[in-house]
């Protein structure tokens, strides 16, 4: 029997959801207001969440100044091969992890584990050592992989997890039918997983799309640099800040990260067992 | 399988950026031949970041390469951020530039690696002269030149000069100013809705160790790893009266004590506080963002019972020691030093230059702005001071002096405790 939720249960409910709201978009709306204000205005102690005068230079000096655009388009193709590689390796290794048993299983395990443990800062020269023996220093491609690399191991571990939440008792009907292990794979196994992957495929993109240190130090290129490096030359020597254009800046590099994530969080819908097994 | 299909394009669509991305190859080389065969190109890593300063140096670099058709020059700018990292990796795979822009105290590391140029024996003798024999310190390690100090920056103090005439003070005229007076202005100024100075130690190591200096505070002894270090009066000087202003005198905004610089400025063009000290190079974001109407001056250069001198930390340009073309690139320099083109960098970045014919030249550019006059004053008392000759200065700052002033600017520790941490924390960074 099914007993109706009483109306301030639904009234609080919608209220810590309009407060979750503004404590998350707060920032977003204030980084906005602070891309439209003057330099003058930035720099008083007026508290004005609209900009007392409406400027546009900001987002001018940017786009002008600091590459942007091309910096952007940089970071888009990185985060997009960096995101559909790590999903398509992850994909099989992920379910090898989650129904294999035995010493092998282990073994990734502890490799995933230790591969977390080290920072970057520790391992960068060897890395930059390495890449220039094959070339791909100062290239977006050796970026990638070392991208792919860095991203692997968590994505490949949040993916097992999805995996292992699929019952095995699907495929085991699959199997009954007489479906192959690919066909099972592919008509079972593959649909159910697809949140997962759109989840690991978001986390994939985003850290890509943040990552500073790895693309400052690899690429030395200007043509090359990534928005993470192309946003921090809006700081100067001195801790000099130039608000205004960095604001506009960061905004604009919003912009792909919010329509890619409105494109994926359609496929990030639950409840896709409901039913699939009888209790 | 709708799902799927929409996964399958952006996948698809990754693999194509992909493909397209191994195609995409940087320009940077360093010392590469050009296409002419002989002619050579230098690359430049430029930090500049200020547009106007951006476009002075590529205007610079523009009349180098139309005069010089064997040497060209390009220009590979960076930032400042994490520069430092990215160097260390650049030497460290022998990818690093020829002509690299940075600092005198971050470049000490690189200089006791032996990944500087000796420059000595390239620079302009008209240029040697012409910056003095304290800047030249600041950029000399074990007896090599190893960069051309270019510009710098000093601390000023900007005041309200209506604040001050409304508390009866008069606004210092003086070639210099006494800490005692900027003591006095400050408890004169400070009234219930007012505090006297707002003061921005967020980040309190350079300018402690920079005004040290005007009290003979050198804190250091020695050069590279063998240095020692004394924290004793005349080093916790500074410190100290800037402990008193806030605490006994309560004439410092307590919060400007834990805010950047910038961030001061703020309560100064809303009149929260009468002064603040600034790096020099705020008078022209003063000039650009006060408030209409904010009648405001730059105060005569702060004097401590050793005269009115503080750090020089210019900004250098130094050659990569590995680069086939030290000469070019020190020629390249050389142009780069002159006069006109010198005082051009500074004046864009609101910085000191270093040589005699460039502050002349920023004078005349300046010739409309009264702050410069004392701007460039304050440039008379800079000297390389000892610490840019110790080799792990900037870790003993980064993790002990830094947070021990700000314990001691909160008022968590006493002055004793402070001498104590700096002097024990430089023992163990220093082995």
């Amino acid at each position: 029997m099914i007993t109706r939720r009483p109306w301030y249960g639904t009234a609080l409910m919608y209220a810590a959801l309009a407060g979750f709201l503004v404590f998350l978009g707060f920032p977003l709306l204030w980084l906005l207001s602070a891309s439209f204000k003057s330099s003058g205005e930035l720099n008083s102690l007026a508290i004005n969440l609209l900009p007392a005068e409406w400027d546009f230079s900001n987002y001018a000096s940017a786009l002008a100044r600091q590459n942007l655009l091309p910096a952007a388009g940089n970071s888009l193709l990185v985060s997009l091969a960096t995101m559909v590689i790590t999903v398509l390796l992850s994909m099989p290794m992920a379910y090898a992890l989650a129904r294999l048993k035995g010493r092998l299983r282990a073994a990734g395990t502890v490799w995933i584990l230790t591969s977390q443990v080290f920072p970057s800062i520790l391992i960068i020269i060897p890395l930059f050592l390495v890449l220039r023996s094959i070339n791909l220093n100062d290239t977006l491609f050796g970026l990638i992989l070392v991208y792919v690399t860095f991203t692997l191991p968590f994505t490949l571990w949040m993916l097992q997890g999805y995996v292992a939440a699929i019952p095995a008792d699907l495929e085991e009907a699959g199997e009954m039918d007489g479906a192959s292990r690919f066909t099972i794979l592919r008509r079972i196994v593959l649909p159910l997983l697809a949140p997962g992957l759109v989840a690991t495929a978001m986390f994939t993109f985003v850290s890509a799309w943040n990552e500073f240190f790895l693309a400052l130090v690899l690429l030395q290129s200007p043509e090359l640099y990534t928005l993470p490096i192309a946003l921090r030359s809006f700081l100067g020597a001195e801790g000099q800040t130039q608000l205004g254009p960095l604001a506009a800046g960061a905004i604009l590099a919003t912009i792909p990260s919010l329509i890619i994530f409105t494109i994926l969080q359609k496929k990030l819908t639950g409840g896709m067992l409901a039913g699939a097994v009888k209790g | 399988m709708k799902r799927i299909r929409g996964i399958g394009a952006v996948a698809f669509a990754g693999v194509a950026v992909l493909a397209l991305s191994g195609c995409q190859q940087g320009s940077t080389s360093s010392g590469s031949d050009g296409a002419e065969g002989d002619a050579v190109t230098l690359q430049f890593q430029s930090l500049s970041d200020q547009p106007a300063t951006q476009a002075a140096v590529k205007s610079i670099v523009d009349e180098w390469n139309a005069e010089n058709e064997d040497v060209q020059v390009e220009i590979v700018q960076a930032g400042w951020d994490g520069t430092f990292d990215k160097l260390i990796t650049q030497f460290s795979g022998g990818t690093a530039p020829d002509i690299i822009h940075y600092e005198a105290s971050s470049i000490v590391s690189f200089a006791a690696d032996g990944y500087l140029a000796d420059l000595s024996d390239y620079i302009d003798p008209d240029l040697k002269s012409d910056i003095s024999e304290g800047i030249w310190d600041s950029v000399t390690q074990d007896g090599q030149i190893i960069a051309y100090p270019s510009t710098l920056q000093s601390y000023m103090v900007f005041a309200n000069a209506d604040l001050l005439e409304a508390a009866g003070v008069e606004i210092p005229s003086g070639e210099t100013m006494t800490w005692e007076e900027l003591q006095e202005i400050a408890k004169a100024t400070t009234t219930d809705s007012t505090y006297g100075l707002g003061w921005g130690l967020a980040s309190p190591t350079a300018a402690m160790m920079s005004l040290s200096l005007g009290f003979d505070g050198g804190f250091f002894d020695g050069e590279g790893t063998d240095a020692s270090i004394q924290v004793e009066d005349s080093e916790l000087a500074v410190p100290e009266r800037i402990h008193e202003m806030a605490y006994t005198d309560k004439s410092i905004e307590p919060t400007s004590l834990t805010q950047s610089g910038s961030d001061v400025l703020a309560s100064f063009y809303g009149g929260k506080v009468a002064m603040t000290v600034q790096g020099s190079f705020q008078a022209t974001n003063i000039a650009n963002d006060a408030p209409e109407g904010l009648n405001w001056v730059a105060l005569p250069p702060l004097e401590g019972s050793a005269g009115a001198v503080q750090a020089a930390n210019p900004q250098t340009y130094s050659v990569n020691v590995d680069s086939e073309y030290v000469e070019e690139s020190a020629d390249f320099l050389n142009f780069l030093m002159n006069g006109d083109n010198l005082a051009s960098i500074a004046y864009a970045d609101a910085l000191i230059p270093s040589s005699g014919a460039a502050r002349d030249g920023v004078e005349t550019l300046a010739a409309d702005d009264p702050a410069w006059t004392q701007v460039l004053a304050s440039g008379e008392g800079l000297e390389g001071p000892p610490f840019l000759k110790v080799e792990k200065y900037t870790e003993w700052k980064d993790t002990i002096a830094t947070p021990a002033y700000q314990q001691y600017l909160a008022d968590k520790i006493t002055s004793d405790e402070l001498a104590a941490r700096l002097s024990d924390g430089w023992n163990d960074v220093a082995g």
